[in-house]
C-alpha cells in the first residue's frame, strides 16, 4: 500500500511537472529579446530598432498573437556596444528571460562576439542593423545567425556600381573610420572595385572624435580622386564634410549608411545638400500600405511629424520586417524551441509582403541575408531632408 | 586651442600645487552650458556668455570645495582621483540632460571658409589662438600687477607665511580654480562651434591639453601656450605628412621625451626646495 502511494505520488510529480509548466506556458507571453546600444552615442538607433519592434508587436498581438493565442513580449537590454557586455547579455536573455528570438542592433563588434553564444544556447539571431560581412557569414552550421539589414560585402558592391554606372567615376578616394567596420569595407571595396578593374587612388583613415579631415582629404585630392567613398557615422561625417569645404574641393561623395544615424543635417547645415548614401528603406516619397502604417504609428505612438523626421530610419524598418519574419517562423514550427524555429526560418513558406520588399523564402541554408544589394536604394541629402535617388 | 584649456591646469597649480584633472570636462560643461542657453532658449549671445561663465566659475568653485579642499588642507595627493570623479559625474550628468547625441553650435564665423591660396580655415579656428594669447597675457598681467594677483601667488609659494600674512588661503584657493574654470568655459564656447557639442568631447580635450600643459611647464603661462601652438602643428604636420593614425605616437611621445630632458617643462620653474 505505502509502496503504491510512493509510486503514484512520484508519476503525479513527474506528470504535473511536464504537464503543469506546458499549460501555464501555453497562456505565457513568447518573449523576444534586444541586445542593442540604447544609450551613448548611437542610442538613436537603438530607439528606432524598438520601435520598429514594438509597432510589429503591437500589430501581431492585435490580431491574437503567435501559436494560436498567445502574445509576444519584447525585452530590452542595453549592450553599450560593447562586446563583453554583449555576450553577458545574450546568456541572460536566454538562461533566465527565456527569450525564443533575440535582435540585435548597431555594432558588428558586438554582434561578432554573440554569434557563438547563439550557436551554444540554439537560439535564433536576427540582426537588425550591424552589417559586418562576417556575422551571418560566419561558417557555423547550423547558422542560427540570420538578418534583415545591409551587408558590407554587397554594400560595396552597391556603393562601386553607383559610382562607375551612375557617376561614371573612376578614381575612387576612399575615407573610411579607423575601426574594424572601416577595414570590412576597405576589404569589400577593393574587391569590387578591382573587380571592374579600378584601383582606389587612395586609402585614408580617421580615428572616433577627430576634429579635422583635411590632411586626409588633401592626400586623396593630390592623388587624383575624382569621388570619395566615406564610411562614417554622423559625427565624424560632419567633420569630413566641414574639412571639404575648408579645402573648396568640390568633388562628388558617397557613403555607407552610419551618417545618417546621428544628427548628420543638424551637424553640417549646407554642406550636407548633395550627399548621396544607402539605406534599406526610406519612409520619404511614395509609400506601399506597410510604410504608411508603420508611418500612421510612428505619428501616433512616437510622436513623428514628417517621413523626413524619422530618426535612424532602417533600423526600424528592418527591425519591422524582421519581426514578422521571426512571428512567421514561430507560427510555421508551432513551437519555441530555438532548433525548430531556426530550420522554419530557413525554409520560411508562403510570402511575407513587408515594409522594404515581398519575402519569397528569404533565408536559406546558404543565404542568411534577407536583403541584398538589389533592394537598397540610395538617398540624397536635400535641404536638410533625405529624398531618394531614381537610379539610372 | 590646447594652449587655452592647458592655461587652466596652470592657474591653480600656481596657486595651490594642485588642480583639476577634469578640466577638459570643464569645456564640455562650458559648451553645453552655453549650447542649452544660447541654441535651445535662444537667448542673445552676449547674456548667453554670461551666465555660461558665471555658471563655470560656481562649477569651478564647487569642485575645489567638495574634491580638492579636503584633502589640500591634508596635503594629501587624493584631490587628483576626487577631480576625477567629479569630471565623470559631470559627463554622466551631461548625458542625462542634454542627450547624447552630438548637437551643432551656429556660430557666424563657420559659415563661409576663408581662402588662402589653395588652402581655406574658417575664421573660428583663428579666433582660438587670438583669444588664447589675450588670455595668457591677462593671466600674466593679473598675476604680476594686481595685489590680488600677487597673493594667490604668494599662497603658491608658502601657504603658512602667506596665511600668517593675513590672506585667506582657503578663499585664494577657490578663486583660482572659479578663474580656472572660467578659462575652461571660454575655451568650451570657441571650440563649440569647430568640435560640435556633446557630453564625451571633453577628456580627449583635457587629456592633451595636460600633455601640453607637462611640455609647456605648468608653473608657465607662456611656455604653456606656445606649447599649445607647438603642440597643434606638430598634431597637423604628422596627419599631413606621415599618417594620422601615427599623430597620437609622435605626440605623447613628445611629451615623454619632455619629460625626461626637461622634467619640469620647457620653460617651467625646478621646484625650489624648502629646507
Amino acid at each position: 500500500m505505502r509502496r503504491v502511494s510512493v509510486i503514484l505520488s512520484i508519476v503525479l510529480a513527474v506528470a504535473l511537472s511536464v504537464v503543469g509548466p506546458a499549460l501555464a506556458q501555453s497562456k505565457e507571453p513568447v518573449k523576444i529579446g534586444l541586445s542593442a546600444a540604447v544609450s551613448g552615442g548611437s542610442a538613436a538607433s537603438g530607439e528606432a530598432i524598438k520601435r520598429g519592434l514594438q509597432i510589429a508587436i503591437d500589430e501581431i498581438n492585435a490580431k491574437g498573437g503567435v501559436l494560436g493565442g498567445r502574445k509576444l513580449d519584447l525585452v530590452i537590454r542595453d549592450d553599450e556596444g560593447n562586446p563583453q557586455k554583449g555576450v553577458t547579455i545574450a546568456r541572460e536573455l536566454v538562461e533566465r528571460e527565456k527569450v525564443a528570438a533575440v535582435f540585435g542592433g548597431l555594432h558588428t563588434t558586438v554582434a561578432l562576439a554573440q554569434v557563438p553564444v547563439w550557436q551554444e544556447l540554439k537560439t535564433p539571431y536576427m540582426g537588425a542593423w550591424a552589417a559586418g560581412t562576417n556575422i551571418t557569414r560566419n561558417r557555423q552550421t547550423p547558422n542560427y545567425v540570420f538578418r534583415v539589414s545591409a551587408n558590407d560585402d554587397y554594400v560595396d558592391r552597391f556603393l562601386s556600381r553607383y559610382a562607375i554606372e551612375v557617376l561614371k567615376k573612376g578614381k575612387p578616394g576612399l575615407l573610411l573610420e579607423n575601426t574594424p567596420w572601416g577595414q570590412s569595407n576597405e576589404a569589400g571595396l577593393t574587391k569590387w572595385f578591382g573587380e571592374k578593374g579600378i584601383k582606389a587612388v587612395g586609402v585614408e583613415r580617421f580615428n572616433w572624435n577627430d576634429p579635422d579631415m583635411s590632411p586626409q582629404l588633401l592626400r586623396l585630392k593630390s592623388a587624383g580622386a575624382d569621388h570619395i567613398v566615406l564610411v562614417a557615422n554622423a559625427p565624424e561625417g560632419a567633420q569630413v564634410l566641414r574639412s571639404k569645404a575648408k579645402l573648396g574641393w568640390d568633388t562628388a561623395m558617397i557613403s555607407h549608411w552610419g551618417i545618417s544615424g546621428g544628427r548628420f543635417a543638424e551637424l553640417t547645415g549646407d554642406l550636407s545638400e548633395g550627399v548621396t548614401f544607402l539605406q534599406t528603406y526610406t519612409f520619404s516619397g511614395k509609400q506601399n500600405e506597410r510604410g504608411q502604417y508603420v508611418l500612421k504609428m510612428l505619428r501616433e505612438k512616437y510622436g513623428v511629424k514628417e517621413p523626413g523626421d524619422v530618426i535612424a530610419p532602417v533600423g526600424t524598418a528592418n527591425a519591422y520586417d524582421g519581426l514578422h519574419l521571426v512571428a512567421r517562423a514561430l507560427d510555421q514550427s508551432g513551437s519555441t524551441e530555438g532548433s525548430q524555429v531556426r530550420d522554419a526560418l530557413e525554409n520560411l513558406k508562403g510570402e511575407y509582403k513587408g515594409l522594404i520588399k515581398t519575402y519569397k523564402r528569404p533565408f536559406t541554408p546558404e543565404q542568411h541575408d534577407a536583403l541584398t544589394d538589389e533592394d537598397y536604394v540610395m538617398v540624397v541629402w536635400k535641404g536638410g531632408k533625405i529624398v531618394p535617388v531614381t537610379m539610372k | 586651442m590646447y594652449g587655452l584649456v592647458a592655461l587652466g591646469y596652470h592657474i591653480t597649480w600656481a596657486t595651490s600645487r594642485t588642480m583639476n584633472f577634469s578640466q577638459g570636462h570643464a569645456v564640455m560643461a562650458g559648451a553645453v552650458v552655453a549650447y542649452t542657453v544660447f541654441v535651445a532658449l535662444g537667448w542673445p549671445f552676449p547674456l548667453a556668455l554670461v551666465i555660461t561663465l558665471a555658471a563655470l566659475a560656481c562649477y569651478g568653485a564647487l569642485v575645489e570645495r567638495i574634491a580638492v579642499r579636503p584633502f589640500f588642507l591634508r596635503a594629501s595627493p587624493a584631490w587628483l582621483l576626487a577631480t576625477i570623479a567629479v569630471g565623470i559625474i559631470a559627463e554622466n550628468v551631461a548625458q542625462l540632460t542634454f542627450g547624447k547625441d552630438a548637437r551643432a553650435f551656429p556660430s557666424p564665423l563657420m559659415q563661409k571658409p576663408i581662402f588662402v591660396g589653395s588652402a581655406g580655415f574658417y575664421p573660428q579656428e583663428l579666433l582660438v589662438p587670438v583669444v588664447g594669447l589675450l588670455l595668457m597675457g591677462m593671466v600674466q598681467l593679473f598675476y604680476h600687477r594686481t595685489s590680488y594677483g600677487k597673493q594667490l601667488k604668494a599662497v603658491a609659494w608658502n601657504p603658512e607665511a602667506a596665511g600668517l600674512m593675513g590672506i585667506n588661503i582657503p578663499r585664494a584657493v577657490m578663486a583660482s580654480y572659479a578663474l580656472s574654470a572660467i578659462l575652461a568655459g571660454v575655451a568650451g564656447v570657441l571650440l563649440a562651434p569647430l568640435l560640435n557639442v556633446a557630453p564625451q568631447m571633453g577628456t580627449i580635450i583635457g587629456l592633451k591639453a595636460f600633455a601640453v600643459a607637462i611640455i609647456g611647464g605648468l608653473t608657465s603661462a607662456p611656455g604653456i601656450v606656445i606649447a599649445g601652438l607647438g603642440y597643434g602643428l606638430v598634431e597637423t604636420f604628422t596627419a599631413g605628412y606621415i599618417s594620422t593614425r601615427a599623430r597620437e605616437i609622435v605626440g605623447f611621445g613628445l611629451v615623454i621625451l619632455v619629460l625626461v630632458l626637461k622634467p619640469w617643462g620647457l620653460m617651467g620653474d625646478k621646484p625650489s626646495r624648502r629646507v
